[in-house]
């Protein structure tokens, strides 16, 4: 197993250069720059030309990449293109943002969806089965802006019932430990704060949950199925154990591969950012910020973010690879 | 089974819990104002940024040598309490106020303004950071280290600062009221160097709020000042601005009682919110103009004739009732009517398609045409007779939504609808997003009319005209030349008497109507939308808005 994970270490080398590479290239090409964004219609052929030499973005390509590549690999993220801020310090107020979110989406979608795919592929062609399935397609199809939207009139306005706007109401205090505000909020005893942050939570993770939970259901269904037709199932029922067993034991645990492998994939994919999410509930993650920085061409950030979010990815993936191991003793590296 | 749906109930029940009737839903009791903004501030060091989210929020703590006085752009005294000016207007003397201090307690005075303006001015200042981008400045001042109109700023007294110009500059004392050139604490500067005004460390200025917070993306909390020189005419202790994105959201928030203020409703909105009872909206004054311009470069566009028949067959009401705001106007010039030097005199070009027509008719187009030919340009800017290639008549829209233009596409589609009627069969053309956009404006590139516009700065005529066509041709005003117009605008910055300025851009304005230099749609105000529990709120053309006037119930 250890040389298995140095060896996927040394693969993901490659991978993470190529990203940077890809990344620095596409983002030059393009038309606009920090400076045409920063100026605006105020924007003059000698202005942009005195900016950009004031940015260093008069200097060759290559050069360009060199600085920024050999700052990364003495762990500074270097400063922002507008305001000069350090991204290191933005990256840590918004990621907790995005974490915690993504957590707790992954959570609703994963506790849910699970069960809905069970009992489906369980109850096949019943009532319960045309209802999830039905259900999933529309939380895969109806837009998410839509959806935060309505969830924000109905629950948030006309019933009063949630917030909806950031993660804590104005005033709400909470001792910074992990930047996840619920945890930090229980580590601090502070029951209200939590109370509140949870309150925050609901909304946006609900809206983020409709796709990955959709996702989860009909893979969990579909693995399922294949599963529950296999020998050794009719060979246990004939046992004479008990439904439960069988198909949690025997039907779900062999089901599991596809499934954590989607799981993985969707945490991977939750925790790049979700854009529209953060933009309706004015969440303050990584998925807007990135959003706008590519706008505002912020070299910088786009260039350092899409990095660590290969980074993630190729994380989240070498992890889902280890879980197989584990769920599967077949399966040895 | 069962026990698999059981344990289904239990966990709707538990995650519904939160839902019942919920904590502190409404924006903080007592003495709080919270405004909701459409994005994050960029810096609070006003000087390095160019963003009006930025300025709003700075503008609280860190204050100007003078002020917009109310919903005016008229320039009065605020710590510069009075000034006088040389003869040549060349030398101007600031007295300032004595009784003034920055929150972190050094005091403010002459060396702290002239620590300001030396730290933007000059390149080789230990202040002058390498990544400062003062661009504001550069703009405004003409330039930075000798290029700047400020040949020197110097302390002629405790409180008194005398500034020696290179040139008459008729703006002044408009320019130093714009909130990118407020005077921040010298001591906080050199204490936290580059990182003066990130999330981490703030502002610090005299002003009545001081800086308490600020989450990236999330709020920025001021706190009064109790030792702030001057009057507070409201009762805000606290103002928090909540970073709330989307239009929509906004508007949910305000109803929820989240925030009591916000910026930019939805246009389709603002009808339901001027209905409401517990909500009001105030305009921000016009101060901007939405153009079609012209690229010289188009041969068939050199031809007033044409320029003409354009501007005839676009109906501009129609434009400006379907996609605008109320209270929005159409525009018969570059300056909105509320600014000095707007020349009312000027008419606004009548919708007639078939004298539109009849125009290009007689430009020898009677059949309209759906082609055109760009010629190339040569030296200086200078648009040559050589053919360059041709290419589909097109009309290039704005991709993305600025205050002065709410529907970039939609008013495209509507003008093209408009330009078929009379012949001119157009495409509409689309350029990536907005930094591509003006990446290919700042080039020339968009041959054919291109959607732009501007929002003035600092109430200022020359703000307006001088800044687009006071150097002609350029590429970024699509080749436009007259030397008439550039002398004269050039002309009119260096007088300081304003009724000479106004009559010199009267001048400009009718020229430019004569020649169809370009098509000025529409100038809009800006809306903002409020909960009733707030009063005094001044609203401002240049959104230069203080929260001191400001009282919540």
């Amino acid at each position: 197993m250890g040389k298995y994970f140095v060896r996927r270490l040394v693969e993901a080398i490659p991978v993470i250069f190529g990203v940077s590479v890809l990344v620095f290239m596409l983002l030059h090409l393009i038309p606009g720059d920090p400076a045409t964004a920063m100026l605006g219609e105020r924007a003059t052929e000698e202005n942009i030309q005195g900016l950009r030499r004031q940015l260093g973005l008069d200097k060759p390509l290559y050069e360009q990449y060199i600085v920024w590549i050999g700052r990364l690999a003495r762990g500074d993220l270097g400063n922002t293109v507008r305001g000069n801020i350090p991204v290191s310090n933005e990256i840590r107020n918004r990621f907790p943002a995005t974490i915690e979110l993504s957590l707790a989406a992954l959570t609703l979608a994963t506790l849910f969806g699970l069960p809905i795919g069970v009992i489906s592929a369980v109850k096949r062609n019943s009532l319960i089965d045309t209802a999830s399935m039905f259900a999933a397609l529309f939380g895969v199809s109806i837009p998410i802006f839509v959806l935060g939207l309505l969830l924000i009139f109905l629950v948030g306005v006309q019933l009063g019932w949630l917030p909806f706007v950031g993660r804590l109401s104005s005033g709400v205090q909470i001792g910074r430990v992990t930047g996840l505000y619920t945890i930090d909020a229980l580590l601090d005893g502070n029951w209200s704060a939590f109370k509140n942050a949870v309150e925050h939570l609901v909304l946006p993770a609900v809206t983020l949950a409709t796709i990955p939970l959709a996702v989860i259901a009909r893979i969990t269904r579909s693995a399922m199925l294949e599963v529950l037709n296999q020998d050794y199932i009719r060979t246990a029922y004939a046992k004479g154990l008990r439904s439960r067993t069988v198909i949690v034991r025997h039907g779900f645990r062999n089901a599991m591969l596809p499934i954590v492998t989607i799981i993985g994939l969707q945490l991977g994919t939750l925790l790049s950012g979700a854009v529209l999410t953060e933009t309706i509930f004015s969440w303050p993650g990584v998925g807007k910020w990135l959003f706008d920085s590519i706008v505002a061409r912020d070299y910088t950030i786009v260039q350092t973010m899409t990095l660590i979010i290969a980074m993630i990815y190729v994380s989240v993936n070498f992890a889902v690879d280890v879980l197989y191991a584990v769920i599967d003793p077949r399966i040895r590296y | 089974m069962r026990k698999l749906s059981v344990l289904l109930i239990l966990v709707l029940v538990v995650a519904a819990l939160p839902a019942f009737p919920h904590s502190a839903a409404k924006a903080q009791a007592g003495n709080t104002f919270t405004y909701g903004e459409y994005g994050n501030p960029v810096k609070l060091d006003l000087a390095d940024v160019t963003d009006g989210i930025s300025a709003l929020v700075g503008l609280q703590g860190c204050e100007t040598l003078t002020n917009f006085d109310g919903s005016t752009t008229n320039p009065i005294p605020n710590l510069a309490k009075s000034w006088t000016t040389s003869d040549d207007g060349l030398t101007w003397k600031f007295e300032l106020v004595d009784n003034a201090k920055f929150t972190d307690g050094t005091p403010f005075n002459a060396e702290a303004v002239k620590y300001n303006f030396d730290r933007w001015q000059f390149t080789t200042n230990p202040a002058h950071f390498a990544e400062d981008v003062f661009e504001y400045y550069g703009t405004m001042w003409g330039g930075f280290d000798d290029a700047s109109i400020i040949k020197s700023v110097d302390v002629t007294g405790d409180y008194e600062v005398t500034v020696t110009l290179t040139a008459p500059y008729g703006p002044m004392l408009n320019t130093l009221a714009m909130p990118f050139f407020c005077i921040s604490s010298p001591a906080a500067i050199e204490k936290n160097g580059a990182q003066y005004g990130t999330p981490e460390v703030g502002f610090v200025g005299t002003g009545p709020y001081k800086f308490v917070e600020w989450v990236s993306d999330d709020h920025v909390t001021l706190t009064r000042n109790p030792d702030y020189w001057g009057e507070v005419p409201g009762n805000v202790d606290t103002v928090v601005f909540r970073i709330i994105p989307d239009a929509a959201a906004r508007y949910a928030a305000l109803q929820a009682g989240e925030i009591d203020a916000f910026e930019g409703p939805n246009v389709e909105d603002i009808k339901a919110i001027q209905g409401s009872d517990s909500l009001y909206i105030q305009m921000r004054g016009a101060n901007n103009v939405m153009y079609l311009a012209f690229s010289y470069r188009i041969k068939e566009f050199r031809d007033v004739k044409v320029r003409q028949a354009i501007a005839m067959a676009i109906n501009r009401d129609e434009i400006v009732k379907a996609f605008y705001p109320p209270g929005a106007e159409v525009a018969t010039t570059m300056l909105p009517p509320s600014l000095w030097g707007f020349n009312k005199d000027v008419p606004a070009f009548k919708y007639d398609p078939e004298g539109a027509k009849a125009l290009l008719a007689e430009a020898g187009y009677p059949n309209g045409f759906s082609e055109v030919t760009v010629l190339k340009v040569g030296d200086n800017n200078q648009v040559t007779d050589q053919v360059d290639k041709t290419m589909p008549l097109t009309l290039y829209y704005q991709p993305v939504q600025r205050p002065y233009n709410p529907d970039g596409q939609g008013i495209g589609e509507a003008m093209i609808s408009y330009l078929a009627d009379i012949g001119l069969q157009a495409q509409l053309g689309s350029v990536g997003d907005w930094s591509a956009y003006l990446d290919e404006r700042v080039a020339g590139n968009l041959t054919g009319l291109y959607q732009l516009g501007w929002t003035g700065d600092n109430g200022d005529p020359d703000n307006f005209l001088g800044y687009f066509y006071a150097k002609n041709p350029v590429p970024q005003e699509g080749y436009y030349e007259n030397a008439q117009v550039g002398q004269l605008l050039l002309q009119a910055r260096t007088l300081t008497d304003q009724a000479q300025r106004a009559a010199i851009y009267n001048q400009v304005e009718q020229i430019q109507h004569d020649e169809v230099a370009r098509i000025y749609i529409a100038h809009t105000g800006v809306a903002l939308a409020f909960a009733n529990r707030v009063s005094g709120y001044v609203v401002s053309p240049t959104a230069t808005e203080y929260f001191k006037t400001v009282s919540v119930k």
